[in-house]
Parts: structure tokens; sequence; C-alpha cells
């Protein structure tokens, strides 16, 4: 079931919050006691980006369907669609002639299932990647099983965005039952295994330690989305989405590290879809929501850690968000003729 | 479809008496106007008569400025939102009656097209003009704002008030007998002494302390009247999304039908007296995101809201417990104020929501001179924000509450 390796075994896993950060709950001197394990642990080993624009629509799948086709994607953030342009994992498998297990995407919420696939006829179907929403294996595996699974549903938590407006269920592209099975999970095992889970991000890197062992995958995209409780406008639950955030992204490094598929060969790249709203823009509600497109809300950062990274190093020149996808196939060495953006050096 | 320069009084004929007259007035300057910015203002003005004194008299001001204004300076003013293109199917739309339905389409089709920037910097220098232009009208006396958070909260070892430390004195040894009555007098006796309706506010995140709600004069808000009210909102909303084709509504149905719902479909009663206050409370419930759910980002949102729209000479905010975190669907059907309370997070978030009123008190006129008070309820700590304190200090002197009140005068 292993991949076969790609150009000297190299792998990639991306790392994106689909709940935007700030700087000043994040990187900011006054943030940093919310992300001790970013702090500490892994910016030592990494490049630090502290100036990475988004110039698109701030909503949480469109901004990141825009990070994985490299162009703004334009179109409506609540409609189930999927990207018009050609997807990095599309770009991924054609051009090194991947087999379909090779790339994958953990999904947070319903909205994300069409990620993996462009609609747009540029390719032909059948490149993208496959496309995991933990929260419905869950809810398969609970439909399975007799025990007692009252207490769960915090765990199938599906959108913050718009607290009143609940997305239509959609049907993943992978057959759930055929990818339980591919997992080898037991609906027993794996609905037990989320009863010691405090999160829907905590299921999904649990997803994603699965496909890691089953599947070794070289270009792994995993969203995290509990940060966007901040819709709610309950500001402690932001920042303990936060810090759930920041322990999970050392916790996913670790798992990269003790596995020997992906020890010494994985570069990691994590990255905020966008920030949030200024406190002080006065068409917003600060952290609350990202609506007004104000510099705060559209600046986050990147961090970079892996074999080829230079560690502890800052760079302070602005990217753009679009600069992922190129930056991805110069590093693993595949052509993204349609993204937008530049290749980030300082990575390659 | 028509265009601004076609507008005519009948145009309005749909509008509730005050609007309509407040519309025809201003025909004149409406129909000069870029289409993005009639809209705007169409979508302020078809509420006139539910708009707060402070309201109606901004917006009468702006309009008798531009009406005013030569043609060149105007067009220089318009010119920004009139090179902004818009498709032939917002432009058909009925944004004389539904400006509030036109105005969310419009935001949609501006983020698709990566105008929304523009727009805002437009807007932006739009309201910049306004604000420099429009002849401020001195407050009667600068307002206070007075925030009280951690009710019933025993103790915490959250470092309080960090944000607004640098603008005003944190004094730590205040002595908490009677604070809260002695906060509730000074509002009394500022709402008989500067009569304004809809001058002065108390905002409740629980139930309203019992020598509020007698005061002459003294708006009161509480989230324990409104939760009721969110649930009946939740369920209409339901009945709406079960009632759409396939059970299933878009976003932008869900936004229109919530937004279209009047007090008395909330099932909020009362008299013509009070109906300016039951289209806010409406307001609040229906267009902030959380506040229906959680005490604190009520008080918050409201709190915002009132400072914006009523600009209160005097508020009164505070702070309950919430309910405890839980999915979003258990919170939406359950009785917030039956459930498990979550004290640490809910002064964390009130700390925040006192740090956001101040910033919202600062954006109102007179803001150099007005006074901000936050006081963790029942203990010794409070922060002061005044012309008469000094700023980024601490004081650990001894003093009781109208002391502290005293000090800020």
């Amino acid at each position: 079931m292993r991949a076969a390796k790609v150009l000297q075994g190299q792998k990639t896993v991306v790392v994106t919050f689909g709940g935007g950060a700030r700087d000043e709950e994040t990187f900011a001197p006054e943030g940093q006691e919310n992300i001790p394990h970013l702090m500490k642990e892994l910016i030592p080993q990494a490049t630090f980006f502290t100036q990475v624009v988004n110039r698109g629509i701030l909503g949480h799948y469109v901004a990141t369907a825009s990070l994985a086709t490299g162009i703004y994607e334009r179109f409506d953030n609540f409609a189930d669609i999927a990207p018009e342009n050609p997807t990095v994992f599309e770009y991924f498998r054609k051009g090194l002639g991947r087999p379909v297990n090779d790339a994958w995407v953990i999904a947070p919420s319903n909205g994300f299932n069409r990620i993996g696939q462009s609609a747009g006829g540029a390719f032909t179907p059948g490149f993208g990647a496959r496309v995991v929403l933990p929260k419905h294996l869950l809810a398969a595996a609970l439909g399975k099983i007799s025990t007692n699974t009252a207490g769960l549903e915090f765990l199938l938590q599906d959108n913050y965005e718009d607290v009143l407006f609940t997305p239509p269920s959609v049907q993943n592209q992978l057959q759930l039952s055929k990818l339980t099975e591919m997992l080898h999970l037991s609906a027993d095992d794996f609905a037990h295994h989320a009863t010691t889970l405090s999160s829907a991000d905590e299921l999904s890197v649990y997803v994603m330690r699965q496909l890691m062992r089953q599947f070794a995958p070289s270009l792994l995209w995993i969203t995290l989305h509990d940060m966007d409780v901040a819709h709610t406008g309950a500001y402690s639950l932001y920042l303990e989405g936060i810090r759930r955030t920041d322990r999970l992204c050392g916790e996913i490094w670790q798992m990269i590290e003790s596995d020997p598929e992906y020890k010494g060969r994985t570069t990691m790249l994590i990255l905020p879809d966008f920030g949030r709203d200024s406190d002080f823009s006065p068409s917003g509600n600060g952290f609350q929501h990202h609506r007004t497109g104000d510099p705060l809300s559209r600046t986050t950062w990147m961090m970079a850690i892996g074999p080829h990274i230079r560690q502890n190093r800052t760079v302070d020149r602005p990217l753009d968000s679009v600069d992922l996808v190129p930056t991805l196939g110069a590093m693993m060495n595949f052509a993204t003729p349609m993204a937008k953006g530049r290749p980030i050096v300082e990575v390659l | 479809m028509i265009t601004p320069s076609e507008l005519q009084v009948e145009s309005f004929a749909r509008y509730p008496s005050q609007a309509r007259s407040f519309a025809v007035a201003n025909l004149p300057v409406f129909k000069r106007m870029p289409l993005i910015l009639v809209s705007l203002e169409l979508r302020q003005a078809i509420q006139y008569d539910w708009c707060f004194p402070a309201e109606r008299e901004q917006l009468s001001q702006q309009l008798e400025l531009l009406r005013r204004m030569d043609a060149a300076s105007f067009d220089a003013l318009m010119s920004p939102f009139s090179v902004i293109q818009l498709p032939s199917e917002l432009r058909a739309m009925d944004w004389v009656n539904q400006p509030q339905q036109f105005s969310e389409q419009l935001t949609a089709y501006l983020w698709s097209q990566h105008q929304i920037d523009r727009y805002h910097e437009a807007a932006q220098e739009y309201q910049q003009y306004l604000h420099k232009t429009v002849e401020e009208k001195p407050v009667a006396t600068p307002r206070w704002t007075i925030v009280a958070i951690g009710k019933g909260i025993q103790e915490t070892e959250l470092p309080l008030f960090r944000r607004l430390l640098a603008q005003g004195t944190l004094f730590t040894n205040v002595d908490p007998t009677d604070g809260l009555e002695v906060l509730l007098a000074e509002m009394k006796s500022r709402t008989q002494k500067y009569p304004l309706e809809y001058g002065h506010w108390y905002i409740e995140g629980g139930e309203p302390h019992g020598g509020a709600e007698s005061v002459q004069g003294l708006t009161v808000m509480s989230y324990a009247k409104l939760a009721p009210i969110a649930k009946r909102e939740f369920a209409l909303l339901n009945q709406f999304t079960s009632q759409s084709p396939g059970g299933k509504a878009g976003v932008e149905a869900v936004s229109s039908y919530v937004a279209s719902l009047k007090p008395d479909d909330l099932g909020l009663k009362g008299t013509s007296a009070d109906d300016v206050l039951r289209h806010f409370e409406t307001n609040v419930l229906t267009q902030g995101a959380g506040c229906q759910i959680y005490s604190t980002t009520f008080v918050q949102w409201a709190s915002r809201e009132c400072l914006h729209r009523a600009q209160p000479l005097t508020l009164f905010a505070r702070f309950a417990t919430r309910q405890t975190s839980a999915p979003m669907e258990q919170l939406l059907a359950r009785d917030p104020l039956q459930q498990s309370q979550d004290p640490e997070g809910s002064l964390i978030d009130a700390d925040m929501g006192a740090y956001y009123t101040w910033i919202n008190q600062s954006r109102l006129t007179g803001a150099d001179q007005s006074r901000f008070l936050v006081w963790f309820e029942g203990h010794r700590i409070a922060c002061a924000v005044s012309p008469s304190l000094p700023r980024g200090t601490t004081s650990t002197a001894s003093a009781n509450m109208l002391q502290v009140l005293d000090w800020m005068s």
C-alpha cells in the first residue's frame, strides 16, 4: 500500500489554519504565551516568514482553495463547488506520475470536500487528492456501533463562519466504508478513540496519523479549524483554539520525526489562511470576524521546517499567499504552470 | 430597473411614514448619488422611524452638507464610488425597497471581483470627509462608560485590564463594599442631570439589578430578557430552512430572512413608545453573531451597537457569566439560561469586551473628555481612563468607589 518514493523520497506536509489567527494572539509579544510549541520547539528549527499577504476573498474555504491552486479563486465561499483552477495535488500527481494514495487532504468541514480536484477542465479528472473529512468518518463509525456515543457531538462541529447557517451535507468523493477499510479503522476502535479527544482538530490529527501509517503520502495537507470558534465572539474560546492548534502543530512535527517514512525527508509548512480584523477597524468587531479586508485581516505568517530549510531564520519581506503552490512545485520538482505567485527562494 | 437619477417621490411609497418623508425631503441629493452610495444611504433611511435621535441628526446633517455642495465638489466626492462598475443583475435589484439585501449582494460581488478593498477605501474617504466637514455638536457633558466584569466570580489569577493599562490608572485597592450601588447611583444622577432620549443605558449580561429598572430615563437591555427571544429567532430560522426547497437554504437566503425579522415576529411585544428600542434589540439579535448564545458576546455587541448608534452620554455595561461551550447545534437548541457556566472563560471574554467598549467609546465626539471605568465586580481592582488621571500608572492607595469616581470627574 505504501506509495512509491518521489524525488529522493522527499515529502511535504502542509498545515493550514482554516480559522484566521491574528499576530497579536500568536507571534506578537503579547500573543506568544498562546503558542509555546511554535515558539520554543518549532521556530528554532524553522525559517519564519513574518508577512504573508492574502489578497483574495477572506472566507475559509475559498481562501484555502486559493492556497491550493495558487490563484485567488472567486467562488462563493459557502457553495459546494470545486476550485476552478488546477490544484497543487493535480500538478503533483500528473507531473510526477504519482498514484492516487500519494496526495491526501484532511479537511475540516463539509464545504472543503471538493478541494482536492479542480473543476475548470485544465486537467482531466482523476489527478486530484483524496479528501477525507474526519467528521464524516466519525459520523459513519458512530452509525455502525451500538455502544453509547452520546457526548461525541462536539467532534462533529462543522462550521463557525456563519453560526446561523449550516452547510448542506455533502457526499464525500470517497466511500466512507471504503476509507475506514483502507485506514484499517474498526468502527469500534475509532469511536472509542474519539472519546479521548477534545476537539474536531484532534480528530483530524488522529486521522492524519492513520494516513501516514497506511499510505505515507508524499503530499499531505491538513486544515485545522478549531480557532474559528472566534466567530461566536467568545475571546476565551478563540484563545483556547489557538493553544490547541499550537499543541497539535507540535504533535504533527513529532509524528513526522518519529515515523521512519517521514523523518529526515519531510518539509512542513504551517500557515493560517489569513488573519482576522483589527481591533481598530471601525467596520469590524475585532478578532470576531474577518470581513473588513483591513491589513491585519489580510496579513499572516508562515513557518517552514525540514531538513533543507535553514534553521532559526526570520524573513521579513512580504510574501503572497499564492506563492505557496509554485514553491511546492519547485521544492518537489513538478510544474505549476497556471499558478500565480513566485517560488519562495528562502526555502528552496 | 431604475437608476438613482430616476428616483421619484413615488419610489418611496412603501417606506414607513417618517422614513418616506425623510427620503422625499432628500430626494434631490439621492438622485445625484451613484447607485452604490445611494443604496447605503437608503439602508439607513428606510429605518428612519426606528433610528435613535443621534442617528437621525447625523444622517440629516450629512445629507444637508451634500445638498449644499457645488456640483464639482460633489462629483469629486462621489467619483470613487461612480467608477466601480456593477453588473446588470445587481442594478436590476429592488435596491430602493430592499437596500439591505442589495448591500449583501453588493458585498459578495465586490469580494468576488477583488474590488472590496477599493470599495472600503472609497467608503473610508467618504466617511472621513463627512467627519471632517460636518460640524460636531458638543456633547452636553463628558460621556461616561462604566463596565463591570466578573459578576459572581470569587477569585482569579488572570491578569486583568492589560490592554487598558496604558490608557489610564490601575487601582488595586478599591473597597468593593456597595460598589455596584455607588455606580448605579452615579448612573441615576447623570440620568436626572442630563435628561436625553436614549442618552443613558444599562446593558446587563444576566438579570438586571433591581435598582436600575425604575430609573426614569435609563434604557435597560438584558440578556435574561432577550435570550428567549433569541430562541424564537432560531425556531423561525429552522422553520424557514425546513420550508425551503429540499429542506436547505443558502447562506444569502438565511441572512436575508434573518434581516427581515421584525420585533413582532420575534415576540418582542411593546408599545409605540418603545418601538425604537424593540427594533434595536431585534437588530442586535439578528445582526450580531454569537450574542444569541453567549451572554458575554451579547453585552459586548450590544454595547458596541449602543455606542455606535445611540451615542449615549452614559453607558453601564455589566458582564455576567456565559454558558459553557458546546456544539453549535446544541447551543442553538438549548436554553442558555439553564446551563452550567464557564466563569474563567467569561472573565476572559469580558476583559476583552471591556477593551472593545473603550475603543468604541473613543470613536465618539468628545472622546478626549470621555471617562471610562472598568471594575472587577466585588473585587479591589479597577482601571479608570480619564483626562484627570495619569496614564499607565498604578495606584495602590486605599479608596472607595465614590472616591474613584470623584478622581475621574
